[in-house]
């Protein structure tokens, strides 16, 4: 679960390919039945699965599989949930009497009738709830596409950035750094850094509130007006920040910080 | 329902022979999901996206079924899918095809073997972990970092 009780990305890929034990299964799936953003992130997550599965190299079918299955389905004809309440064939009890043996397959009958209209109702519940989803997946379509294109102005090359500053001050170096701790996500831009000596790079530091040691959260280079972008580089999920910092590294990065330390910032919390 | 076969049939087959890597035991996944469309058309909804789509995760969660002895999980396939698109037509699967495999071979390889294990052998996260001697922290990020990577790939 993230901070703000819905449940991670991480965890919602383990559900859909059933990586999880049966009692976090099952919390999944009951936060699931109020929780239209993990729903929609679920979609999203089954999506991208789909997408691996369909990567698989074409293989043939085995020679007679389309015959089998045409034999099987002409041997039994499709029945609707709604049709199966028609086969329950009501007990006559003016019959004679007869033995336990006897009712075992008409107590099952009765049960598996009640399944059925119990598994019916359910399917319909579900179906229009489906649907009502398919209208709040278009509405977060049309967020995240708004969200990509404020993305696309704060990362693209060609956008113009200016420091503001106050009086006639050259503007110094500065960057902004956004992150979310539960989801490891971090969106880093630079303005007016200096250039860098050939094999050098820009590194981002993320510095443990715990105390641990500073986490590389990414190399990066500025372009020929000092500006740079580091956008949701890979970190792991649940770093709680104190600080940020950036330092001079090796173009291919370091293990831990080299001083001076260029620029930093406390969170603030 | 034989032009659905014709037309999902061997995607079907393919996840599960992958999977399974036995032709007799992916030819029963099959058969046994064509199988239960035909008796209850709705296993599959219009809302739940592509029905190509549906069908290979349905596929894909059958054979992990069999291949780790479990009980099916229907809950798990009762989701809508955010659709990759359609792929009624070979042409359209076969680019859509491509595209995810040029995806997955530019991915770092430790994405790609830990993506392998979760979706392919149907390991979870901590069983990863054990298997390659990473972190499970690392594990989980990986995996994240793959779909997010993929996801990207089909929204730009």
């Amino acid at each position: 679960m993230t901070g703000n009780g819905h449940n991670t990305q991480e965890e919602l890929a383990s559900y859909a390919m059933q990586g999880l034990p049966p009692e976090e299964s099952a919390s999944i799936r009951a936060h699931l039945q109020t929780c239209v953003p993990c729903r929609t992130e679920l979609a999203q997550v089954c999506g991208d699965l789909a997408l691996l599965g369909l990567a698989v190299e074409q293989q043939p079918l085995p020679e007679g599989a389309r015959e089998r299955f045409l034999k099987r389905i002409a041997a039994s004809p499709a029945v609707k949930p709604q049709e199966k309440l028609a086969e329950v064939t009501p007990i006559d009890v003016k019959t004679r009497r007869r033995g336990p043996g006897f009712w075992v397959p008409w107590v099952s009958a009765a049960a598996m009738a009640i399944v059925a209209i119990s598994l019916g109702v359910q399917n319909k519940a579900l179906n229009d709830e489906l649907n009502d989803e398919s209208n709040m997946v278009k509405n977060l379509a049309a967020q995240a596409s708004r969200a990509q294109q404020v993305l696309e102005v704060l990362t693209a090359p060609s956008a113009q950035r200016v420091t503001l500053t106050e009086g006639k001050a050259p503007a110094q170096p500065s960057a902004r750094a956004t992150y979310l701790p539960d989801r490891g996500a971090l969106i880093l831009l630079a303005t007016n850094l200096k250039p860098l000596p050939e094999g050098k790079a820009y590194e981002l530091w993320v510095i443990p509130a715990n105390g641990k040691a500073p986490v590389p959260a990414g190399l990066f280079h500025p372009d020929a007006v000092g500006t740079a972008t580091l956008v949701l580089p890979p970190l792991p999920a649940g770093i709680a920040a104190k600080a940020f910092g950036v330092t001079i590294e090796k173009a291919s990065g370091a293990d831990s910080p080299t001083l001076p330390i260029i620029l930093s910032g406390a969170t603030g919390s | 329902m034989a032009e659905v076969f014709d037309r999902y049939g061997r995607a079907v087959y393919s996840v599960a022979l992958r999977i399974l890597k036995d032709t007799g035991h992916a030819e029963d996944v099959m058969q046994e999901i064509f199988f239960q469309i035909w008796r209850n058309s709705d296993s599959f909804v219009q809302g739940r996206g592509s029905l190509g789509a549906w069908l290979v995760v349905v596929a894909r969660n059958r054979s992990i079924d069999l291949l780790r002895r479990r009980k099916p999980v229907d809950s798990v396939d009762d989701v809508i899918l955010a659709s990759p698109g359609s792929l009624a037509s070979e042409v359209e699967h076969n680019s859509m095809m491509e595209k995810v495999q040029k995806v997955l071979k530019d991915l770092p390889a430790e994405q790609q073997r830990s993506m392998e294990l979760a979706f392919f052998e149907g390991l979870s996260h901590s069983e990863i972990a054990e298997r390659t001697g990473d972190p499970l922290g690392t594990v989980k990020t990986r995996i994240r970092l793959a779909l997010i990577t993929l996801r990207k790939a089909f929204q730009s």
